[in-house]
């Protein structure tokens, strides 16, 4: 464990990540990790400091684990997953006295109130509606393509389904046809339902200190589920202002004092941009990974720092680089899924082996030959890693892994 | 960025190792599993560019710093066995053979001083690679086989090889893969392939690159005892023409090729298809009269031969064929062995002769051996072999140890049982024994341990071990239900009435606990030392089971052994001498148990280990139930410190039973064995 610094501040993990933990422990703040019993004998094996809980959905005992990491003497929580979001704002709003915090995090859990609360506070949004049942769905889709003066027979335009509170890509449907709406089973219900918004999709990644931003990435997805390279191209770069604007009304909206959120957005080809979601938990698809390798900060670090109340601004200013001029080059990943329907092995492209922007993969073999179905986003059987110099060049190569095969 | 670099060239993969090695580095233990699998995808990609195994050299010491070997077997480098190199090189996983890569290279730069590990030495890794690269010999040739070319990091492993013959030495390695030769057919294995195949390696590397090697390295008699023992075979001349010239030559000549082949076969303990020519024109040309000679045989066989010159005849015209070789030299240890004095072995063997195998037994057989020669010729080949060597019978890589001991036991100490056994085989698919009177018939049983016949041993085991594996696994199913190891009632009726009665095991069957360990030592050295048994020699061969460790002292399995004899050394330390079926028998066990095969007194084909050192291991053994008065107790302290030896190594963690619960357990079983 690094030399730990007792003026600072003290940092409960919720959730059990290795990359997360690993980063903390090499980081000069305490820290203890809260996550369910299973992870407990190889915390203990391995020296990580380690509090038994597991969390189901919120309930009288979330008072319990604060008042545990209370005593411990614990400063703060930092949610690690979606599923620990409101437990992170419950314990928070009692480790620093401030109820609203408690109320803050269910909007994060809740795809629909956090659209209705964006959209109170002026932020544009796309068309949306919640749905109970497949009834709902079908509905949506046609009101939606009537609007647009689509006639029976026209192909339609794809409507967005996304499970209530699931993180990121995981839930996330696309629907263009009534037969589309049959594959989904009730238990992915309640959902939201979106408009499709042709545009550029982008996420962003925050790290917010008294409610300043102190960090702002922005990851541009080549293709939704498939990949994303940070830093962007200049293109999308040229929005930074914009974008930064954007985040500071979200800041506004959701009364973010500290930590760090990772909202979702769309730009049309006029500029203008849609709110899609937000999330107040460290992103999926190695993001985190992918701006450690651009720019060389840990945001797990990152974070530690923008939730802590006894960080000082000289550490903020001392940690995070300059956006964009300060990257080392552009870092990508691509999400492999097998395009053929039977698989026996997993073998990387030649072509892609030879890119001199390819690092490595981690990609798994197959464990069975018939591939099924892909049903959601965010189902790939690993990632491929690649660094450059060139954002439009990373751009092309991430799309062009789409025509490959990784599974022959 | 260096685009203009070639792509996937060495320099960017240098450069993409480093930033991997950089998140390796940071890594937190726990969290390097990860990190690690990234580097070695890049690893195993370097090694495949034009000079990246020199590019990768210059990372070893990093990569090992980095943690990349850490919670792996790589992290006690010092317990590497450079047999297993090959297999994960070859196998299917890229990652494994990434890892190895860089556990080889780590290796060379121990070996060259340029860096220091705890636990080996830069003689230990030199040692180390002299043997990986002697195991690989091949790989330093232009043409790959079929197999190689089937594999798809081939080319990669090659210029990795190519590389450390560069920086260890190519004299080097061909010495040690010529000592390795030379230790493995000192035990006089029935199986010669292996070691025919590295002789091939070794006359091939000398043929193409003899410049380079400096010195001499001993390989020169090996390889002409394969193909050129004598002088009119010296140019390698092919079995044809080879006959052509016997056909021609005086008879002092031939004479002098016979001897010339016999002392060929008796140096190396491998048999030039020229000598099975000459067997097989000797017997053509009415030169009968040369075989004594050809087979080098002493007083004892002489005796034989002038015995049963007839019977001798027949097996030299039926047995020994250019695909059958080796059975020149187990004729020639029966012989010698005097068994043709015992009354049921000739006329048993006349028997042998006129058996026809069974159409499965024939397909069983030329499955395993082909068609160089009929299935029975081979059996009848393999019999010769087992009954000279019976202790170069090895178990191939099957899980029956028990059944090869069997029948080099048999081979050793009860021939005429293990005739009966092969006749019944060979006629009828199936062997047939008892067990405390009930009748067990193996063609009735389903399959034991080896779900099929085993087809990497020699050929009494391709016939017997499915049927004997089948009966002691119907022999273990008849003991359910007993309590205590099975082993104490199987042993006598399986092998044979000379197997002790009484049979002490370390450890209690259900809980795996040691039971009365200290008890047990004292009892084996009662039993076995001869300072403490007034000197009495092991009678018969004895089953014993062992625990085996590896070269840590890890616990690995349960194996069976027999004790064949106890004895000093010509250093005046006291040893057990042993058979163990497995194939090569030196082996290190850890904790200074080094079993050696050669140069300690052993006879070809026994193992030995000091006695104390032994006894380490030693987990189960027999004795008579009515032994002599032991004359002298072991010392205390000397238990003592053997118990220690077992507690550090194969039972480390293993509870010590309560005595009063091991006192319950043995009056349930009726009281101790003896």
């Amino acid at each position: 464990m690094t030399e730990k610094n007792p003026d600072k501040g003290y940092v409960a993990l919720l959730g059990w990540s290795l990359n997360a933990i690993d980063a903390v422990d090499r980081f000069d703040r305490r820290y203890v990790v809260v996550a369910p019993g299973w992870a407990e004998d190889y915390a203990k094996e391995h020296d990580i400091p380690f509090i038994k809980w597991d969390f189901d959905r919120l309930n009288e005992r979330s008072h319990e684990i604060a008042q545990i990491l209370k005593d411990e003497g614990c400063d703060v929580a930092i949610p690690l997953y979606e599923e620990t979001v409101e437990w992170a704002g419950a314990i928070n709003s009692v480790l620093l006295k401030n109820p609203r915090l408690l109320s803050q995090s269910m909007l994060f859990r809740d795809k629909s109130l956090m659209k209705r609360r964006a959209q109170l506070a002026g932020i544009r949004v796309g068309i949306f509606e919640e749905a109970d049942d497949k009834a709902d769905v079908i509905r949506f889709l046609k009101r939606v393509n009537q609007t647009l003066l689509k006639l029976d027979g026209d192909v339609n335009d794809p409507i967005h389904f996304k499970a209530f509170d699931k993180a990121g890509c995981l839930g996330h449907r696309v629907i263009r046809t009534v037969d589309d709406v049959e594959s989904i089973s009730d238990t992915e219900f309640p959902a939201l339902l979106e408009s499709h918004l042709d545009g550029w999709e982008f996420a962003v990644e925050a790290w917010i200190k008294d409610r300043k931003i102190q960090f702002l990435n922005i990851s541009e997805y080549v293709t939704l589920g498939y990949s994303v390279f940070v830093p962007a191209t200049p293109e999308l770069e040229s929005w930074r202002n914009a974008i930064t604007k954007e985040i500071e009304k979200l800041i506004e909206a959701f009364d973010i004092d500290f930590g760090f959120i990772h909202p979702e957005y769309f730009v049309t080809s006029d500029g203008t941009m849609y709110f899609g979601e937000v999330a107040y938990r460290p992103p999926g698809f190695q993001a985190l990974e992918l701006i450690e390798r651009a720019y060389g900060f840990n945001g797990y670090q990152g974070m530690v720092l923008a939730f802590d109340p006894k960080t000082t601004k000289e550490e903020l200013d001392a940690f995070f680089p300059e956006p964009v001029k300060d990257a080392k080059g552009h870092a990508g990943v691509f999400g492999a899924y097998p395009r053929r329907r039977v698989v026996s092995q997993m073998q990387i492209p030649e072509e892609t082996a030879n890119d001199p922007y390819f690092e490595f993969h981690e990609l798994a073999p197959p464990l069975e030959e018939k591939v099924t179905k892909r049903n959601a986003f965010g189902t790939h059987w690993g990632l491929v890693h690649f660094f450059g110099e060139d954002a439009h060049r990373m751009r092309d190569l991430l799309k062009k892994q789409e025509d490959l095969d990784f599974y022959v | 960025m260096t685009e203009h670099t070639a792509p996937g060239g060495a320099d960017r993969l240098a450069g993409t190792l480093d930033a991997a090695l950089q998140r390796l580095e940071l890594a937190r233990p726990f969290a390097k599993p990860r990190f690690q699998g990234q580097v070695l995808d890049i690893v195993g990609r370097l090694a495949a560019a034009p000079e990246g195994v020199e590019r990768l050299y210059a990372f070893a010491p990093r990569m090992d710093a980095a943690g990349l070997f850490h919670g792996s077997d790589y992290d006690r480098p010092d317990a590497l066995l450079p047999q297993l190199v090959a297999g994960s090189l070859d196998g299917p996983s890229a990652a494994a053979t990434a890892l190895e890569t860089a556990s080889l290279l780590r290796m060379l730069a121990i070996a060259k001083g340029e860096v220091t590990h705890p636990g080996v030495h830069a003689d230990g890794a030199r040692r180390f690679l002299r043997q990986v690269l002697a195991l690989n010999m091949h790989r330093l040739f232009g043409v790959a086989d079929e197999a190689a070319r089937a594999r798809p990091r081939e080319a990669a492993t090659r210029a990795l090889f190519r590389f450390l013959a560069e920086e260890i030495g190519l004299s080097d390695a061909l010495e040690a893969l010529v000592a390795e030769i030379w230790r493995i057919l000192a035990q006089r294995p029935i199986q010669t392939g292996p070691a025919r195949e590295m002789i091939v390696q070794t006359a091939m590397t000398l043929a193409e690159k003899g410049g380079e090697i400096e010195g001499r390295i001993g390989a020169d008699r090996l390889v002409s005892a394969l193909f050129g023992p004598t002088t009119a075979s010296l140019d390698d001349p092919g079995l044809e023409e080879y006959r052509e010239r016997l056909w021609g030559m005086e008879a002092s000549a031939r004479m002098s090729e016979a001897r010339g082949l016999a002392r060929a076969m008796h140096d190396t303990g491998l048999v030039s298809d020229y000598h099975a020519a000459f067997m097989g024109w000797a017997m053509e040309a009415g030169e009968s009269d040369l075989a004594p000679e050809a087979l080098g045989l002493g007083p004892t066989g002489l005796g034989s031969w002038r015995r049963e010159r007839a019977l001798i005849e027949a097996l030299i015209r039926v047995a020994v064929t250019p695909a059958t070789p080796q059975a020149t030299l187990g004729l020639a240890g029966l012989l010698e062995r005097g068994l043709l004095h015992q009354a049921p072995i000739a006329p048993a063997l006349w028997r042998q002769l006129q058996t026809v195998p069974t159409p499965s037994v024939a397909e069983r057989l030329a499955a395993a051996f082909g068609w160089g020669a009929t299935p029975a010729a081979h059996l009848l080949a393999g019999v010769l072999q087992v009954l000279g060597q019976p202790l170069g019978v090895g178990q191939g890589a099957n899980p029956t140890c028990q059944s090869a001991r069997a029948i080099a036991m048999w081979a050793l100490n009860d021939p005429d049982r293990l005739l009966h056994h092969v006749a019944q085989a060979t006629r009828h698919d199936a062997v047939r024994m008892q067990f405390e009177g009930t009748e067990i018939d193996s063609s009735a049983l389903p399959a034991g341990l080896a779900l099929r016949a085993p087809l990497d041993a020699d050929p009494v085991s391709v016939l017997l071990v499915p049927h004997l594996d089948r009966v002691y696994a119907e022999m273990g199913r008849l003991c359910l239900g007993r309590s205590g190891d099975p082993h104490q009632w199987i042993n006598p009726e399986f092998h044979g009435w000379w197997v002790g009665r009484a049979c002490h095991v370390a450890v209690h069957v259900p809980t795996g606990a040691l039971a009365d360990l200290e008890g047990f030592l004292v009892r084996f050295f009662l039993s076995y030392h001869p300072a403490c048994n007034g000197g009495e020699p092991v009678i018969h061969p004895q089953p014993a089971g062992v625990a085996v460790t590896d070269s840590s002292g890890r616990f690995i399995g349960w194996h069976a052994i027999a004790v064949l004899r106890v004895a000093e050394d010509r250093e005046g330390a006291m040893r057990v001498y042993f058979y163990n079926p497995n194939n090569d028998s030196g082996q290190d066990w850890g904790g200074e148990v080094v079993v050696s095969t050669e140069g300690m007194g052993e006879r070809p084909g026994e193992a030995s280990l000091p006695f104390d050192a032994f006894a380490s291991r030693l987990y189960l053994f027999h004795d008579d139930p009515l032994r002599p008065v032991p004359v002298a107790a072991p010392d205390a302290g000397r238990i003592g410190a053997v118990a220690e030896r077992v507690r550090g190594s194969w039972a480390a963690g293993r509870a010590d039973l309560d005595p009063g619960a091991l006192a319950a357990a043995e009056s349930r079983s009726g009281g101790p064995p003896d």
